[in-house]
């Protein structure tokens, strides 16, 4: 709504800037009242309100003749004692609300000024119920009444008023447009004025409508039209008793009041002919012709507002017969398709549209009809005593309350047949063009402040449950008891002899079968391969034995053998936050899984993780859970003995990678530090040793403890960059996994240790330590008389920081040379011009890849196509 | 040329009424007026009210107004009342209209 100032307006303008300044002024200082304040003037404020309830009744019966005085003296009373009951030990100023659970507190502060449209209806009864819920919640109002209710409704608040006054309200925070012709103008110019906060409409469709379109924040109710439905299973005296309380409360003003019921034809006769014993008239179809003419204008197909709150014998003759004096309801038989019927719409009048249904979804269906010609969102009744009925009418009705076994005008009021909250304006939602279902109240005329405390997540240290870990500890396999395992592991495992070992080591009792078709990493057509025949075998447990590929395939047939209803594409679905992420791994897997590395690197004998090669995609899948855990890891350096050179140099960078990369990890621990270091000492201790004698048991033996270390550090720490890349060039030039990260070491360990661009946003990383970690590093592994340059070591600057991670840096350099392991793409054979070409595809997979999630630096995609391109030549020493 | 004497006022806890030695000082025509709300706890309508019209009337006489020592529960008031003058007062802008 747009609304210019016109020429004959200019006194209206000032008065409406008058009106809303003094509101304003008002609303600012009630801001450093107290709740102690504040609930003093809201009793004050509901002593008058209760003592003027039948001078205010009279009045608006007077000035609208509209309704009954006792049924207005009813309401007024309901809008102060009612509400008054429900807030006065309400919280409102201040903090308001500690959500223990979710660790914030929520804080109440006003919405200021409001401009409130108040109903020819219920004139005084909505005055009293706004001021209140205003006066509760620190905000001014000014009253624009309806013009045929502007004298009763401007005596309420000014009674409210000087209430609040006595008791220590501000100035001026209630206030109300004068009644004169050009009242409707003010309304307009003070909807779109700037002083005004929020509308507060409640009324006839047009002002509603009018409210919403101002610009405004509205809160806006409107118009109803309760269908109810009377089912077989209800108690039809008690529901007849009812519904006459209901249609003849205040003659029908109130918009959530009974306008058609829908009564199953079974006990209809006994329905009518209860309302005819109680004192309702039922109309004959001529009756009904002349009710539809004069209740319902034909022009717009609304009620005729000058029969709204008019009583049953008064509405009759009008319409052209009599009827008994006192009769309480005119009923009138709505037939044929509803839809159409005249009647069908709101009347706020005790005439009561009824139709009669032979089964419960005609039943629903007709109450549809009604929900939806006019009142969708409001209000709604049903009288059942069969749950499900009530339960099937609830979910199909659009209403913002429903109304059971109730009397739906005082019931939606709420406070005296339930609990809903007492109010004069009844929500509707969107089906109403509102912005809330709610019965309106005090909550909704506030602004709450959240105050969200920094989430501090629990750091749990988690592992296999028992480890062996001494050279020969494959003899303990015979204390497992293992009826009827499963052993997976590679051709390779079988020709070097490792499975006859291991089934040596099993008691005699056992019957094994062997799985021993994986080839290279593990795919998903290799999953279901082994899950046939261990389903076919039936087995109790699981032997892994084997590097990083083997573990992680049992650790998948495991999971699927004891869930074959889990899917995939589910469970490796990406996240951003393990914490938060959508899929569930199950936790009651029953397969006991013991795994024996015949490598030392991946660390997979104690990590939560698997990874499967997706062949169509060429990417690597990565299932995180705890539940993938192993029950058993034995960490037996004689199966290491036989290693190749190149094997044991790829796993033992892969598990350098893992101890270098959860150091700095996001996620990184005093205990996660302290595993990281040890392996990181221990293999760049034994490596090279290992590799001039591959068979010192003391030295493989220290490699292998590395990898399972460094195993158990990422395994609580995650990873980062460097195996985002890995996997994602590994996949894409079939790269084995330790070779793929040792190319990267060098450019992500610079990239980790400078300030990053961006830092990851994770709340128990508060603060970027990156560098420190790494100086750690330096400090641990000693290398103090290895370096080459200068360095102030009692200055503990950015600089000095610096110069020592350039000293870790030339040192896994020097090592890497040392062990003649590649450090870049291009040492690896591959041409530039096909390295190229892949790196854009390089780039998103590695950008979505999980263990980016927990690097110290967030690189942006631009970040990581450098990192691709300084990867490929051949390194030189830093 | 004018005098360049300032006249500091101290508010009361409760700002609830004028204050004359205030208005005295405007009528004497010093040129700098420092009103210092160290120990103002609250302010009700008739407050605003007053220093609205205190603050026009400095303006109309070239005297500079400043107000010091404002509590935020103070300063939040100002705020909100949007009352140009004070707004201008406390060093604010008076186009109020919200932007996001």
């Amino acid at each position: 709504m747009v609304s210019s100032l016109e020429k004959n307006d200019v006194g209206l303008d000032l008065k409406a800037n008058y009106l809303a300044r003094q509101a304003r002024l008002a609303s600012a200082v009630f801001t450093q009242y107290t709740q102690e304040k504040v609930d003093a003037i809201v009793k004050a404020m509901t002593i008058a309100a209760i003592e003027a309830s039948p001078l205010l009744a009279q009045k608006a019966y007077q000035e609208t003749k509209m309704g009954v005085v006792e049924d207005k003296i009813l309401k007024n009373l309901v809008a102060c004692e009612f509400l008054y009951n429900q807030v006065k030990d309400k919280k409102t100023v201040g903090e308001i609300n500690v959500l223990v659970d979710e660790n914030i507190v929520e804080i109440a502060e006003p919405v200021g000024v409001i401009l409130a449209l108040t109903p020819v209806t219920n004139p005084t009864s909505t005055v009293i119920f706004k001021s209140l819920a205003c006066a509760k919640t620190r905000n001014s109002i000014i009253f624009s009444p309806h013009l045929m209710a502007a004298d009763s409704s401007n005596l309420t608040a000014k009674i409210m008023y000087e209430a609040a006054l006595s008791a220590g309200a501000p100035k001026g925070f209630i206030a109300w447009i004068e009644k004169s012709p050009r009242l409707r103008r003010q309304t307009e110019l003070l909807m779109v004025h700037p002083d005004v906060d929020l509308i507060f409409a409640t009324g006839g469709t047009q002002m509603v409508k009018a409210a919403h379109s101002s610009g405004k924040p509205a809160l806006g109710v409107g118009a109803g039209n309760t269908p109810v439905y009377l089912h077989k299973s209800a108690d039809i005296k008690a529901s007849v008793n009812d519904i006459i309380i209901s249609k003849t409360f205040d003659n029908g003003t109130e918009c959530p009041s009974e306008q058609t019921l829908v009564i199953d034809e079974e006990v209809s006769d006994l329905v009518i002919s209860e309302f005819k014993h109680l004192g309702c008239h039922v109309c004959s179809d001529s009756e009904i012709e002349k009710l539809g003419n004069i209740v319902v204008d034909g022009r717009n197909k609304t009620m005729n507002y000058k029969l709204v709150g008019q009583d049953a014998a008064f509405i009759a003759k009008q319409a052209g017969f009599d009827v008994a004096e006192n009769t309480k309801i005119l009923l009138c038989e709505l037939k044929g398709n509803i839809q159409k019927h005249k009647l069908i719409v709101e009347k706020l009048m005790p005439v009561l549209g009824f139709v009669r249904v032979d089964t419960l979804e005609n039943g629903i269906n007709r109450c549809l009809d009604v929900n939806y010609a006019g009142g969708t969102g409001h209000t709604s009744g049903i009288f059942a005593k069969d749950e499900n009925v009530i339960k099937l009418f609830t979910n199909s009705i659009n209403a913002g309350r429903i109304i059971v076994n109730s009397p739906t005008s005082i019931g939606g009021l709420g406070g005296l047949y339930n609990n809903l909250n007492t109010t004069l304006s009844f929500g509707c939602g969107t089906g109403g063009g509102n912005i809330t279902t709610d019965n309106v109240g005090i909550k909704n005329l506030l602004n709450i402040k959240r105050l969200p405390h920094r989430k501090n997540f629990s750091v749990i240290f988690k592992t296999t449950k028992q480890i062996y870990s001494n050279p020969g500890s494959l003899s303990y396999l015979k204390e497992l008891n293992l009826k009827n395992p499963f052993i997976i592991c590679s051709q390779n495992a079988v020709k070097r002899g490792i499975v006859n070992q291991v089934l040596d080591k099993l008691p005699s009792s056992s019957i094994a079968n062997v799985f021993s078709q994986l080839t290279g990493e593990p795919d998903w057509p290799c999953v279901e391969s082994a899950l046939a025949k261990i389903k076919e075998a039936s087995c109790d447990s699981i032997i892994a034995i084997g590097g990083g590929s083997v573990l992680d395939l049992a650790k998948i047939v495991r999971l699927f053998y004891d869930h074959p209803q889990l899917k995939l594409s589910e469970i490796a679905i990406s996240f951003l936050d393990f914490r938060h992420r959508m899929c569930e791994f199950p936790n009651d897997l029953t397969t006991k899984l013991i795994a024996i590395p015949t490598t030392s690197g991946t660390g997979s004998e104690v990590t939560p993780f698997a990874v499967l090669k997706d062949n169509n995609k060429h990417v690597k899948l990565s299932l995180i859970d705890e539940t993938l855990l192993p029950d058993v890891a034995i960490i037996d350096a004689n199966l290491t003995l036989n290693l190749p050179e190149s094997i044991t140099k790829d796993t033992a960078f892969d598990a350098l990678t893992h101890s270098l990369e959860a150091l700095v990890s996001t996620f990184a621990s005093d205990y996660t530090d302290g595993l990281a270091l040890e392996a990181m000492r221990l293999i760049i201790e034994a490596l090279p040793k290992v590799l001039k004698d591959p068979c010192s048991i003391v030295n493989r033996h220290k490699l292998h403890n590395a990898a399972t270390l460094a195993g158990m550090a990422i395994g609580n720490a995650s990873v980062g960059l460097n195996h985002a890349m890995a996997h994602s060039f590994g996949a894409v030039f079939d790269i084995p996994h330790g070779l793929a990260n040792s190319v990267f070491l060098m450019t992500t360990l610079k990239y980790n240790s400078q300030i990053p661009n961006k830092f990851m946003a994770q709340s128990n990383y508060p603060q970027w330590i990156a560098d420190l970690k790494y100086v750690r590093a330096f400090e641990y592994l000693g290398l103090y008389p290895e370096l080459s340059i200068s360095v102030d070591y009692t200055n503990e600057s950015f600089e000095t920081r610096q110069k020592l991670i350039l000293g870790l840096r030339q040192k896994i350099y020097d090592f890497a040379r040392s062990c003649n392991q590649p450090l870049s793409v291009e040492e690896l054979g591959i041409s530039a011009h096909d390295y190229e070409k892949q790196i854009p595809s390089l780039i998103q997979t590695t950008f979505m890849d999980m263990s980016l999630r927990t690097n110290p630096g967030y690189p942006l995609m631009k970040d990581i196509y450098k990192l691709y391109q300084e990867s490929y030549p051949r390194r030189v020493r830093p | 040329m004018k005098a360049t004497h300032e006249q500091i006022f101290i508010i009361p806890d409760v700002l609830d009424k004028a204050i004359s030695e205030v208005d005295s000082c405007l009528v004497k025509n010093n040129s700098k007026l420092s009103i210092d709300f160290k120990n103002c706890q609250f302010i009700s309508v008739d407050g605003l009210e007053w220093l609205e019209e205190i603050l026009v009337r400095a303006d109309s006489k070239n005297i500079n107004v400043t107000f010091c020592n404002l509590k935020p529960e103070i300063y939040k008031v100002f705020k909100i009342a949007r009352v140009d003058v004070i707004l201008k007062a406390i060093g604010g802008q008076t186009d109020f209209a919200p932007f996001c």
